[in-house]
């Protein structure tokens, strides 16, 4: 029985990460409608930039959110600023997400050649520690991942429901071009949702750099699984994504016991298939409209 | 980038081309851009070395050796610098490779072409299990891991436990890729043979963000000794989650990649690491009377390059390459036929090189003297503990 709520409570802890890593690629793509696969990639970023900044100027690793979530709002706005509105007006929506293959490349083979193959140790100030909690075992980063991470779909919901640039946010959303005929500036709240989603995996690199070390390819260890979380959850749904991200985590965990840790991935991944066969939209997608076409 | 080498090179080449000084080419193959660039430029450095050090004492036959790059920065890459070292440089041989997917690819275009290949540190058993003619191979493999890592824990580990190896239950990880699955493959056989209890024995991504389940599995199965074999994120993630469920085995062995690297012991902690143990390549704590001119290969280092060595893999680089080059230098001259019989009458002792091993080519013109030794992590310092002629320190156990 012990194993097993620790099982379930590994899956759920897993599920927090994966929830965190997704919120962000979930945003952008509801929002302004493109795949980013450079997702990864600014999770890598904003994870060397949690690194300097812990080490060169001895904080604690959450006190560089201050620096972190904003340098990455000013990375995710210029990406749709420079590479992804240039290539709005192209005959074919797929060029952006190439151009978003190429980003992540780029800046792959950028911090391979600023910080080398090596793994840059972020100082963990006691976020390893584990707690008790009853007969069950976890981190304290850990719990701090997955408490911010509902927290974040909280104050996401709140934002985009009540503000008046949430409503504007979910009519760009809703219908492109109704939404810039009511008078809502579309370039704007594009640059401004890409900026959100790149400062939601600014927050996440904050949080998972002090329990995993850094490296230029850390972005490809998350990246598949946050797509997965993403398309169960239903394309563009922040609440989808995080249950989407519970459901991976408990079934990873429990796979990877009861079944066996070279299988996980391949349960994961059936299942995952099994659902989308299921509910084509994933578990809290809306039926699909012909929104996305605008 | 390949446009650019290849001018560079074409440069270089015309530029060395005087005909003041016989010279020899050799190639000089390993991936030194991209993801396996920092071990791949490690590995090239002890061949470097190698090379000076015979070109000081007069060269091959009285010809200079010059070595000419190529960047094998990934499997299409190998490939085509091989191909530009043989056809155009026209080099005598091969020397490389750091990683066993590159150097599989690459002695493919050299065996074709009756060019000798010359693998100085990748480990899978297809490099030499492929039956090649021209393809000799200097360092210790994947089979030599497995069988070394079990010998270290009949013959030592589990005396100093106070247990015979049939009371220890085993548990083997691994990382599922050639690498992994090969090693641990070798472990297995070689823990039967010795009547150890395997308990689990199981696989993962090396990629894997969480190895939560594989440490409960562990536990639950009673798994005494853990022996993984992995790269260096994995082996740090594995160490950490043991540590943080409160898992103790009586030891764990790593093979290779991760377990051997400083960055590695300070990324999991240094009072967590410690009592760790590792089988690897032979690294420089190490008694030097087991391993004849390890002082002055760290001191030529340390001036070519001012740092000291950042892993063994400069090490098994330099000696293989001293010894090929040497019995080169040695025999009749330098084509093909003539290095395969100079590599043939090739006979080093154990116990006559830096890296303690000796070479003879056997089967499939693999190294047979070829032996990897133990390491255990003490105070943040990876140290030699065996074979005991190699050993600088005792080994610890934490019972």
């Amino acid at each position: 029985m012990t194993t097993f709520l620790q099982i379930i409570t590994n899956g759920l802890m897993l599920g927090g990460l994966f929830a965190i890593v997704a919120i962000g690629l979930t945003l952008i793509f509801g929002i302004v409608k493109v795949v980013n696969f450079a997702h990864g990639e600014f999770l890598m970023v904003g994870m060397f930039l949690t690194w300097m900044i812990t080490t060169r100027m001895g904080l604690h690793p959450f006190a560089s959110v201050i620096l972190v979530v904003p340098a990455m709002f000013v990375l995710g706005a210029l990406t749709q600023r420079l590479l992804i509105q240039p290539l709005m007006g192209a005959e074919d929506d797929h060029v952006q997400i190439f151009a978003t293959v190429g980003l992540s490349t780029a800046l792959m083979n950028l911090a391979l050649l600023t910080y080398g193959a090596d793994i840059a140790n972020t100082p963990t100030f006691g976020l390893r520690a584990p707690i008790e909690l009853g007969p069950v075992r976890i981190l304290t980063g850990q719990l701090y991942i997955f408490l911010a991470a509902i927290a974040l779909v909280i104050a996401l919901q709140l934002f985009l429901k009540n503000s008046q640039t949430g409503r504007a946010i979910r009519a760009v959303a809703q219908h492109r071009v109704a939404a810039e005929l009511m008078g809502v500036n579309v370039p704007r709240i594009y640059i401004l949702s890409f900026g959100l989603g790149a400062a939601c995996v600014g927050l996440a690199a904050v949080l998972i750099a002090p329990l995993y070390p850094t490296s230029s390819n850390i972005g490809t260890y998350f990246v598949l699984t946050a797509f997965v979380v993403v398309v169960l959850g239903g394309l563009g749904s922040i609440p989808g994504a995080f249950f989407g991200a519970m459901v991976i985590g408990i079934v990873d965990s429990a796979a990877g016991y009861y079944i066996g840790s070279g299988l996980r991935e391949a349960v994961v991944f059936g299942l995952f298939l099994v659902i989308l066969i299921l509910r084509p939209s994933g578990l809290f997608g809306k039926r699909m409209t012909l929104s996305h076409l605008s | 980038m390949t446009i650019k080498t290849y001018l560079t090179g074409t440069a270089l080449a015309l530029a060395l081309a005087s005909p003041a000084l016989a010279e020899v080419k050799f190639g000089s193959l390993y991936p030194i851009s991209g993801p396996l660039a920092l071990l791949g430029e490690e590995s090239a450095r002890g061949l470097e070395i190698a090379v000076d050090e015979i070109n000081a004492a007069g060269g091959l036959q009285g010809e200079q050796i010059v070595l000419e790059r190529g960047d094998a920065v990934d499997n299409n890459q190998a490939t085509g610098e091989a191909r530009r070292l043989i056809s155009f440089v026209g080099v005598k041989g091969i020397f490389g490779s750091y990683s066993s997917a590159r150097a599989i690819a690459a002695s493919q275009v050299s065996e074709l072409a009756g060019v000798p290949y010359f693998e100085l540190g990748a480990v899978a058993d297809e490099v030499t299990g492929r039956g090649l003619e021209y393809l000799f191979r200097t360092n210790p493999t994947a089979a030599h891991m497995g069988a070394d890592s079990i010998t270290l824990l009949v013959d030592s580990i589990a005396p100093g436990l106070g247990k015979s190896p049939e009371e220890l239950t085993l548990g083997i990880i691994y990382e599922d890729s050639s690498y992994g699955t090969s090693v641990a493959g070798h472990q297995e056989t070689h823990a039967k043979e010795a009547g150890l209890n395997v308990a689990v024995k199981a696989h993962y991504a090396a990629n894997s963000v969480d190895m939560s389940s594989i440490v409960l599995s562990l536990r639950e199965a009673g798994v005494d000794v853990v022996l993984q074999t992995s790269y260096q994120n994995d082996s740090v993630l594995f160490l950490q989650q043991a540590n943080e469920a409160g898992y103790e085995p009586l030891a764990i062995i790593g093979g290779g990649g991760g377990y051997s690297m400083q960055p590695t012991a300070d990324a999991v902690g240094h009072d967590v690491i410690d009592g760790v143990f590792d089988v690897d390549f032979t690294q420089f704590a190490v008694n030097t009377e087991a391993t004849p001119g390890l002082e002055e290969f760290i001191t030529a280092y340390e001036e070519k390059y001012g740092t000291a060595p950042r892993s063994g893999h400069s090490l098994a680089n330099y000696v293989g390459a001293k010894v090929i080059l040497e019995a080169i230098a040695a025999g009749e001259g330098f084509e093909p036929d003539q290095i395969v019989a100079a590599m043939q009458a090739v006979d080093v002792p154990q116990g006559a090189t830096a890296a303690g091993y000796g070479v003879k080519f056997g089967e499939n013109n693999q190294n047979e003297r070829a032996t990897m030794m133990g390491m255990q992590w003490q105070d943040g310092r990876l140290v030699t503990i065996f074979p005991e002629d190699a050993a600088v320190a005792e080994i610890r156990f934490n019972n």
